[in-house]
């Protein structure tokens, strides 16, 4: 049971996101890759509160096709931070044994960052109506994310900046806490993370704004 | 000499590039280059703003407008606010 549920957080733990919302007519991509999944996820940001956004996801037994919209419901600009809550739904299928099944998804974001800490919340709820797949046997799917940050040094705009992110994963029913370890960079509108999971799997993510 | 001529174009014509006025815009909750990527690209986009560099350390974006143009305050905010900050037009160092 305990490595089943593993598995499934593993899966389904890249549905979460970190730029949900950005600039007004912004294109985000981000790829999420893992060895048991590999996930594209596109957003165009119609304001900068509103986002349509479409998610695939693919592991071993099924794909993911899920259409979304994510809302920015408040940021505060501080002097010196920024704080945002934001909150995606959406619904589409999953393809499993040549069938597709539905799936809803409603999730909740929450982050605060300065040019020194970093601190990200996300929680995701699936409703899905395959119970076929042993792997994802639940058609109710809680998951939770934190994750803290710190920049080992204050890099500027044109800079290369780099991040040192500690996340910590859990499936709602279950007590275990996975923990992965992420080096992070970025420049201009490029960002890419390394990651290394405590029990010795890989993590890479990768977005771009245009 | 002709290396002199072409030396005193280039700085002649580098020096009327960005021979406008020059304005120095805070910008609130501005803490990410990633997120701020947007801000650069709103304002480059404005037939008036010649230049545009942005500062994490100094909280501000810096715009450099074309020879007699100029952007309106309100204009400025509407683009900041766009690209998801909050402008702050006191005098910046």
């Amino acid at each position: 049971m305990k490595i089943r549920l593993l598995i499934a957080t593993i899966l389904l733990s890249s549905f979460a996101q970190a730029h949900p919302v950005s600039y007004k007519d912004a294109i985000g991509l981000m790829s999420y890759n893992n060895p048991e999944m590999n996930e594209i996820l596109l957003t165009y940001s119609l304001t900068p509160y509103f986002a349509v956004a479409g998610t695939y996801l693919r592991d071993s037994k099924s794909e993911f096709y899920i259409p979304r919209v994510n809302f920015l419901l408040k940021r505060w600009n501080n002097e010196d931070s920024q704080g945002n809550v934001y909150l995606s739904g959406g619904a589409g299928y999953e393809k499993f044994a040549s069938k597709n099944y539905g799936v809803n998804l409603v999730e909740f974001v929450a982050d605060w960052e300065s040019r020194k800490y970093y601190i990200y919340f996300d929680h995701l709820y699936l409703n899905r109506n395959n119970d076929q797949n042993s792997l994802l046997p639940e058609r109710d799917y809680n998951h939770s994310k934190l994750r803290v940050g710190t920049a080992p040094f204050l890099a500027d705009y044109a800079d290369l900046n780099v991040w040192l992110i500690l996340q910590g994963e859990k499936h709602l029913s279950e007590s275990n806490i996975e923990m992965t370890q992420f080096l992070r960079f970025y420049m201009k509108n490029t960002l890419w993370e390394v990651g290394a999971r405590f029990d010795g799997g890989w993590a890479f993510n990768y977005m771009v704004h245009f | 000499m002709k290396k002199m001529l072409l030396t005193a174009m280039i700085m002649l014509t580098t020096n009327l590039a960005f021979a406008g006025e020059e304005l120095k815009v805070g910008v609130k909750g501005m803490v990410c280059a990633f997120c701020a990527q947007g801000i650069e690209k709103k304002f480059m986009a404005q037939p008036e703003v010649a230049k545009v560099e942005v500062s994490l350390a100094n909280k501000y974006v810096k715009l450099n407008f074309k020879d007699g143009k100029r952007l309106p305050n309100e204009k400025i905010t509407e683009l900041l606010k766009d690209a998801g900050y909050e402008a702050s037009f006191e005098e910046k160092k």
